[in-house]
């Protein structure tokens, strides 16, 4: 397995160069005049304001020189700066992932954990009313569109009956944590600011939950059809013939091998929400990396997209090969190699 | 049968989750903005901190409660009140202003506000050619006369100087702070210029606040000034946070997690009942106007005045209010908004169809044509840009004339509006100062002003408004009264081109928690900051 790893964390560099190299001559072969988002529409009518533009970004210079120079920046960590923050790319991400990271490992948690438990209870209770609430659930959380399910949690839970709070991260009234590792209920808990913790929390809950609720659903219906296979099988029977507990059988023969397929789903999603939490951020004010991909889309902030594909491409290696990894553990009869 | 489930310490990950819901409903809900900190919830524009880069909204809120300016308008909106200057005098010539520094002025730090940092902040707004550089254009020198006197020579008279130097932008800088942290204002400052990035952390003020923190896209937060020098604000913090639609931004504001909701609609205000809130609305200076470009590459017809005209007659003016704010709104006469000089007693638009119609047969073109309306995807000021021009593009099926309804985002809008133009788009404009001769050279089909551009001036021939270049000629002379009377003249002559046809004067909706006082709009910074006060 050390090697299979070796090998896939050496193939890593040369696959980010790719996508790099893609996303930059993408980035400059689509239409659209990156000046028009550094420069208003006053300046773009002023030849010598364009003129002290293009030579402050760059953009003077010719497609090959640019990535010349762009490739010898992101050999030191530097994606350029962002045509619409005005700072460095690098230090945009920085501080945007913390917060996705912590809405996506925190939706996760609730999607894959309750996903789970679903659909062990499902199959276990094949057509019972558990499997049908259990369906009923998974339709729900797959099928409504996740910013209108917020948006109506957001109203119910925070406006009419005031137990959570609303958008953002942290109540604005409230001094946020010194930053260790951006987390803020982490930050909050090292600092032993327990007001801000249990603020930080309430305001992951919605967010996690609406969030997770798609996630749970594929993963139910997954589990689901995964167990019912799977406690077909020879080895369940003998199990239970040698007098294994209901529970023992469910979750340490039957689940473990049904998991596999689902660890895939678990992993790319993981990776997907990194970039893809759109909509949840938005409609929960979350400052994460979705939205901040939308907002450098419709900027044409090209450093910016870049990078953003650049982390993305990396969330996905990265979770593709934890994945790999999990599923070791979850099935001893796979081996890597 | 089937066996019963059994607690299992395995089972422990499931109940995790489910505590997360748990959890998080014990825990308290939305707390009220605590202390006499003041949270506003805003859809940010900014494009940087740095004053003499900035040029936005959010950045004129930012700029007039962490900077001062030399003047700034008061609170009726119109009159200029000393700032940093506690008095100026003006040549005969209108040429040179001498400004008189107030002794009491120190920068948040404690040093005192010179005149050379009143020289380095103006000539570098001037020289490095971004944000709202364009108010700075007319300076040929700064000379820092003493510590408390500083001149300004201009080029050519203009009486709007003061006005120029009142906007947010005008924004006095620290300069032995700011010139320690890569800033720099001469002539070469585009080149040599590297003050932004630590400006995006920091300020170098002596407005009410200072910048604690900056986080694009989430949130703002400003501290009281410890040195402010004039009266201490009320409020210790400000925390401007990011929160994108009017919806949310209610739902915050009902809430209670935030103390102003600052981008709420009519129709929104209209949906709330709570008695904590209050929402109150008020007329604005900003308006949303459509604009056709005679020089625009894509047109099938030659846009001629007639056609203009006929197409400016065909828009039911009071229906597109209702359309895009359910009646709150103002109709506007002419691209110098009401309330501005020379603006008294214009004659309003009005639907007129058979005379739209007639003009089209005199035209040649007694069935209409096609028309492309490319137009930014974006809401502002309460009104959807896309509804809004549904509605043109039903009036204008009316004479026969057909829109095609092109949304875009704004980055390829003024790629298009300035490379081959549009031949009908639509767009929306909110005061840098309070003074009538900046729409005039922004709207006028003069050389060098915005429009004239994009409307193709330099290629369509008749297109160029030589009374109107007589007028702005003349303005610079003029005693402020005779002023009046010419942007009068203006504001008729851009009518009369047709090529700006401004359609909703928007009022704004103040919307806010009981306990909040000091909310107003204001021409120089929409909000101004340092006057809020929360009980």
């Amino acid at each position: 397995m050390a090697r299979y790893l070796l090998r896939r964390l050496l193939a890593m560099p040369l696959l980010l160069l790719g996508v790099a190299t893609a996303a930059f001559l993408l980035g400059n072969v689509v239409k659209g005049d990156p000046l028009a988002s550094i420069l208003n529409e006053r300046q773009m009518n002023n030849p010598e304001v364009v003129a002290a533009a293009k030579a402050r970004w760059g953009l003077d210079r010719s497609m090959p020189e640019r990535y010349a120079i762009y490739l010898g920046n992101l050999a030191q960590g530097d994606f350029g700066t962002s045509f619409r923050t005005k700072r460095p790319v690098m230090r945009d991400l920085l501080d945007r992932l913390p917060a996705t990271l912590e809405l996506v490992f925190s939706a996760m948690l609730f999607g894959s954990v309750t996903g789970i438990a679903l659909g062990v209870a499902a199959a276990h209770w094949q057509n019972g009313p558990a499997d049908h609430g259990a369906r009923l659930l998974a339709l729900i959380g797959s099928s409504v569109p996740v910013f209108w399910s917020s948006l109506i949690a957001l109203y119910v839970f925070s406006v009419q009956l005031g137990w959570l709070p609303g958008a953002g991260r942290l109540d604005a009234a409230i001094r946020p944590p010194e930053s260790v590792t951006g987390f803020l209920t982490v930050d909050a808990a090292l600092a032993g600011d327990w007001h801000a913790f249990g603020n930080a929390l309430g305001h992951l809950v919605l967010p996690s939950v609406m969030l997770g609720w798609a996630v749970l659903g594929i993963i139910s219906r997954m589990i689901r059809a995964s167990m019912l296979d799977v406690m077909q099988q020879d080895y369940i029977m003998t199990a239970r013939a040698k007098g294994a507990g209901t529970l023992r059988v469910l979750l340490r023969h039957a689940l473990r091998n049904a998991l596999v397929p689902a660890l895939t789903i678990i992993g790319f999603t993981f990776a997907y929400l990194i970039t893809g939490a759109i909509l949840t951020e938005t409609v929960f004010s979350w400052p994460g990396i979705g939205s901040y991909a939308v907002d450098a889309a419709r900027a044409l902030d090209h450093p910016a997209i870049i990078g953003v594909t650049v982390l993305g491409a990396l969330a996905f290696l990265t979770a593709n090969l934890l994945t790999d990894i999990a599923y070791v553990f979850a099935n001893p009869r796979i081996r890597l190699g | 049968m089937q066996p019963g489930l059994r607690f299992s310490p395995a089972a422990g990950p499931a109940l995790a989750a489910l505590a997360l819901l748990g959890l998080g409903a014990g825990l308290p809900g939305p707390a009220a903005a605590q202390d006499d900190t003041i949270v506003i919830a805003r859809d940010n524009d900014f494009n940087t901190l740095d004053p003499s880069r900035s040029w936005c909204d959010s950045c004129q809120i930012y700029l007039t409660a962490v900077y001062d300016q030399l003047v700034r308008v008061g609170a009726d909106n119109e009159t200029l009140e000393p700032r940093i200057a506690s008095g100026w005098t003006i040549s005969e010539d209108g040429t040179r202003y001498t400004f008189t520094l107030d002794p009491d002025a120190v920068f948040s730090d404690g040093s005192p506000v010179e005149a050379k940092d009143v020289a380095f902040s103006l000539l570098r707004l001037k020289n490095l050619k971004a944000g709202a550089s364009f108010l700075a254009d007319g300076i040929a020198a700064i000379d820092a006369v003493d510590a408390r006197t500083v001149a300004v020579t201009l080029t050519a008279p203009d009486p709007e100087f003061l006005g120029k130097v009142s906007s947010p932008y005008g924004a006095i800088i620290n300069a032995d702070l700011a010139a320690e942290h890569g800033a720099t204002a001469g002539a070469d400052a585009a080149e040599t210029d590297r003050g932004e990035e630590w400006l995006l952390e920091n300020s170098a003020g002596s407005g009410a606040y200072v910048l604690e923190s900056y986080r694009p896209d989430d949130e703002l937060r400003l501290a009281a000034n410890p040195n402010y020098w004039r009266a201490a604000p009320d409020a210790s913090a400000i925390v401007i946070r990011e929160v994108e639609d009017a919806v949310s931004q209610m739902q915050a504001l009902q809430s209670g997690a935030v103390d102003i909701a600052m981008q709420v609609d009519a129709d929104t205000a209209a949906t709330v009942s709570a008695p904590d809130v209050v929402t109150e609305l008020v007329p604005s200076f900003n308006f949303v106007y459509v604009a056709l470009s005679p020089g625009a590459k894509a047109l099938e017809v030659e846009l001629t005045r007639e056609l203009r005209e006929a197409v400016a007659l065909a828009i039911d003016y009071e229906g597109v209010l209702e359309f895009t704010t359910g009646g709150a709104a103002n109709l506007i006469a002419s691209p110098i908004p009401p309330g501005f000089p020379g603006t008294k007693g214009l004659p309003m638009p009005k639907q007129d169809l058979a005379r739209a119609k007639a003009l089209l047969a005199e035209a040649g073109q007694p069935d209409g044509f096609t028309l492309i309306a490319a137009y930014p995807e974006i809401n502002i000021y309460g009104v959807d840009l896309s509804i809004m021009m549904q509605k043109v593009q039903q009036d204008l099926a009316g004479i026969g004339v057909e829109v095609q309804l092109e949304p875009v985002t704004f980055p390829v809008w003024r790629e298009r509006v300035g490379g081959d133009h549009i031949p009908l788009t639509a767009v929306y404009f909110a005061p840098d100062y309070y003074g009538s001769g900046q729409y005039a050279g922004y709207f006028g089909m003069i050389p060098g002003a915005g429009w004239y551009g994009r409307a193709g001036g330099d290629e369509v021939p008749g297109l160029k408004n030589a009374a109107m270049m007589a007028l702005m000629e003349e303005v610079r002379t003029a005693s402020p009264e005779a002023a009046v009377d010419l942007y009068h003249r203006m504001a008729l002559e851009m009518i009369s081109d047709r090529v700006i046809i401004p359609l909703v004067n928007p009022s704004l909706v103040l919307a806010y928690r009981k306990g909040i006082s000091g909310m107003r709009y204001a021409v120089c910074c929409n909000l101004p900051l340092e006057e809020l006060v929360k009980e």
